[in-house]
């Protein structure tokens, strides 16, 4: 749940202008709008959302209507974008696309979002999967916006690595090995541990990511379905810590530097044999690959299979500001930009796994791509489908992302690196908690 | 002015003194639109001229300055707005946060390890550029180009050279055999590093502040230091450094207000960090502390008490400069009316003891009485010209 989550390979694609001068060019030919008057929508995304295609189709259909579109290169510098000008009050988009990672920012000014149960998002909520409508549902039942992709998560691996390790390396071997349906973290640790035993060399890139799913996952994680702050003396997550403390003191996390990793060179040169694959992830790992010299032939593959359970790690809504002046042609055009036919073109674009249950069964998203021949001719879209099942929509606090950044962030580092054993660092990061976190 | 332009005829008719002060009035308002313009404009244009500026500075300045403290005195959310006031609790709360002095600690450690070096080797060079060199203008603008290139730039390629797995360094330090260095995760180490890329953009720019100002420094005096014997180290030290002074002083300055600030380096020094500036807040600066507590933590009432805080520094810093710099020129000053004094002291005692010696050598002996001759004739000489004349 990194903030910067489309970082790689996310090239901001400033079309606006030239969908503009298209508009205008349509406009003239169709009839005009039902109240003759000419409309301009601004809509930010970031990263690469893959909507950019869908803008001209939808003002072709729709005469009178302007798209002014907006992409912001990277998640986080968006999340900047977006709370100074919900600070100031001022300058937000009719449609404005909104992270996963910010929810709890988000939920907590929910009121300055249109509820979209007003523009018919009660008889839509069935195309979604039930998580993500809940996801975008605040705590009095508004919904605020439209699913568009997820994050469902699979396990990357590189087969070439396991065969030397003498594991096995086709995916349904793999998933068997790491217990299939019933997959566990102890599972998954132990099987690092082998790995680690055989070669000398680490299992997954970093701890960060590892501990990510593994709270992400739970149906309460910092907090309590309640709201309640939900760390100190919670078995479960001291459970998983200890799991995740251990394997690093066994040397199976190479300590990369997230989002960094040398550059890609990290998944090249054998550092690593696995890596947690939330779906858009998939395009992240084939971007760093290429960057570290490496392709297809590098070995890394795909598999049907998650520890613990099925996980979930980012995905975006596209939400209508209540300063819009025009909620009503914003929340269609939210509602047009999310709809099976558009997930499956943003699918196509921008490799981001729809949330659409027709979408994800829709041919265009299970078939072969450039994404399943990288993958080893993994069926990608598939899994991802399979790995969509079960997610659980977690309770997000206002302090979660401070908490998994902040408060986390240190120990994991300090387990990583070898400053700290496992309670030392839990202890470091309840006194983090106590000082930055107002209980 | 009036007076040059009334006729003489009403001079001279005895008006009574009120009627002529509202004949002067008279004139006054009469004065053609023309001229009251003209007027005008030497009155108040230059305001108008000045303005800009301070428009621009009360609008871009003044008022976020004072908007900032109203938000420091308020428990005040960055997405859900004002909630209570709380008066000056939020700096009380900064002032014993042990976070807020980490920041200090790691922003006065980044500027103490550029600023020092950075000056030294400014002078340095700028003493190199100021000598009798080929090609001059290719040196001077090649100091000047790490200037031109942005600090994320800089930023992304230093990034990358102190990457700790696969950074240049580090690969060079591990080839030749050594500890590979955590440029990243340690702070003495990330401060050097961070350091280094401060020194890489600022070094040039300073060294062509101090230039100027070695150019600036008569060449006379260097001259005539050389004919008195000072060698061309004692001339540096002895002549250009005294003379630029005031120029070291103003490079101190802005190097203190840029050092106090800094933001982009160790914000993109390691940008995917999940904590901004390390991963144990080694190397997050003040500024940097204050926008993570304003955009990542919410906190923009503490965040505003943070810019406050670190305003009042800066200005203190500012103030302790000025003294310094005024008592080194008073000091020196001083220093060198006492040196003359000296001097005037000792050539005055010489003169007296010379003079002494000529009037005991003088009552004694003939070769004294032909030294003391033209002194002791003076007045005689003085006296008996008008005698002459007359």
């Amino acid at each position: 749940m990194k903030l910067s989550r489309r970082t790689r390979g996310a090239v901001a694609i400033a079309g606006a202008a030239s969908i503009a001068l298209l508009a205008t060019a349509c406009s003239t030919g169709g009839g005009a709008s039902a109240e003759g008057e000419d409309i301009t929508l601004t809509v930010t995304t970031f990263g690469t959302q893959g909507l950019e295609g869908l803008y001209e189709q939808y003002e072709a259909d729709h005469p009178g209507i302007t798209i002014k579109a907006t992409n912001i290169d990277t998640g986080g510098n968006a999340l900047t974008d977006w709370q100074t000008k919900q600070a100031a009050g001022a300058g937000l988009p009719d449609v404005q696309a909104v992270e996963e990672g910010w929810l709890s920012k988000v939920m907590q000014v929910s009121d300055s979002f249109t509820d979209l149960r007003d523009y018919g998002a009660d008889d839509l909520s069935d195309q979604w999967v039930d998580w993500k409508v809940k996801q975008a549902t605040d705590a009095d039942g508004r919904i605020i916006g439209y699913g568009t992709d997820i994050g469902p998560e699979g396990l990357c691996y590189n087969g070439k690595l396991f065969e030397e390790a003498g594991l096995p390396s086709d995916r349904e071997g793999v998933a068997a090995l790491f217990g299939g349906e019933d997959a566990s973290w102890e599972k998954f640790f132990e099987v690092g541990k082998a790995y680690h035993d055989k070669t000398g060399k680490a299992f997954y890139d970093q701890s960060g990511f590892v501990w990510n799913s593994m709270v992400n996952q739970l149906p309460e994680g910092y907090y309590t379905a309640d709201g309640e702050l939900n760390v100190e003396g919670n078995a479960e997550l001291e459970a998983r810590w200890a799991l995740l403390a251990q394997g690093a003191a066994d040397g199976l996390s190479s300590n990369q530097t997230q989002w960094d990793w040398g550059g890609g060179k990290a998944f090249t040169d054998g550092s690593f044999a696995t890596f947690v694959c939330p779906g858009w992830m998939l395009g992240v790992v084939k971007g760093q690959v290429e960057a570290g010299g490496g392709d297809a032939t590098t070995g890394w593959d795909f598999a049907d299979v998650f520890p613990g359970g099925a996980a979930n790690w980012g995905g975006a809504f596209l939400t209508v500001p209540t300063t819009s002046k025009h909620p009503k042609e914003a929340a269609e055009l939210a509602e047009y930009l999310t709809n099976a036919q558009s997930q499956v073109a943003a699918f196509q674009a921008a490799g981001t796994f729809p949330s659409n249950v027709e979408a994800q069964a829709d041919a265009g998203v299970t078939g072969e791509s450039e994404l399943t021949a990288f993958f080893n001719d993994a069926p990608v879209g598939e899994i991802l489908g399979s790995r969509a099942e079960g997610v659980v929509a977690q309770y997000k606090g206002p302090d979660d992302s401070v908490i998994q950044e902040q408060v986390f962030g240190p120990s994991i580092q300090e387990l990583d690196s070898g400053k700290a054993d496992g309670p030392t660092a839990w202890q470091h990061a309840l006194d983090l908690l106590d000082q930055l976190v107002q209980q | 002015m009036t007076s040059t332009i009334t006729p003489p005829a009403e001079a001279a008719s005895p008006t009574p003194s009120g009627g002529a002060k509202h004949d002067r009035t008279a004139h006054r308002t009469a004065l053609t639109t023309r001229q009251r313009l003209s007027r005008w404009d030497v009155r108040y244009s230059p305001y108008l001229y000045i303005a800009p500026f301070f428009v621009l500075f009360g609008l871009v300045g003044l008022f976020p300055l004072g908007y900032t403290f109203v938000v420091s005195l308020n428990d005040w959310n960055l997405l859900t707005g004002p909630g209570e006031w709380v008066g000056l609790e939020n700096f009380a709360a900064e002032l014993q946060d042990p976070l807020f002095w980490n920041s200090l600690f790691n922003t006065f450690s980044i500027f103490l390890l550029s600023a020092v070096p950075q000056l030294i080797a400014a002078i340095v060079i700028a003493a190199v550029l100021d000598q009798n060199i080929r090609a001059k203008t290719f040196w001077r603008l090649s100091v000047i180009l790490p200037y031109v290139v942005t600090p994320v730039a800089v930023t992304l390629i230093f990034s990358n050279v102190f990457g700790e797995k696969y950074g240049l360094i580090n690969n060079l330090l591990t080839t030749i055999g050594a500890d590979p260095v955590m440029w990243k995760t340690e702070t003495l180490p990330s401060h050097i590093a961070i350091a280094t890329m401060v020194n890489w953009r600022w070094t040039g720019y300073n060294a062509l502040i101090l230039l100027a100002a070695m150019q600036a420094v008569p060449k006379d005096i260097h001259e005539a230091a050389a004919i008195d014997g000072a060698g061309a180290v004692r001339r540096f030290f002895s002549v250009t450094i005294p003379s630029i002074k005031p120029t070291i002083v103003f490079v101190i300055i802005t190097a203190t207000i840029g050092g106090l600030q800094i933001f982009t380096e160790p914000k993109l020094f390691n940008a995917t960090s999940s904590v901004p500036g390390g991963p144990q807040r080694q190397y997050q600066t003040t500024v940097l502390y204050l926008w993570d507590l304003a955009f990542n933590r919410q906190d923009f009432g503490k965040a505003s008490a943070v810019a406050w805080l670190l305003f009042l520094i800066i200005v203190a810093i500012g103030l302790v400069n000025f003294w310094l710099s005024r008592r080194i020129a008073g000091a020196e000053a001083k220093r060198t009316k006492r040196s003359t004094r000296r001097r005037l002291d000792a050539h005055a005692a010489a003169r007296a003891e010379a003079s002494a010696l000529t009037a005991r050598v003088g009552a004694g002996g003939v070769t004294g009485a032909m030294v003391a001759e033209p002194m002791l004739d003076d007045p005689d000489l003085d006296e008996p010209r008008p005698e002459e004349r007359a």
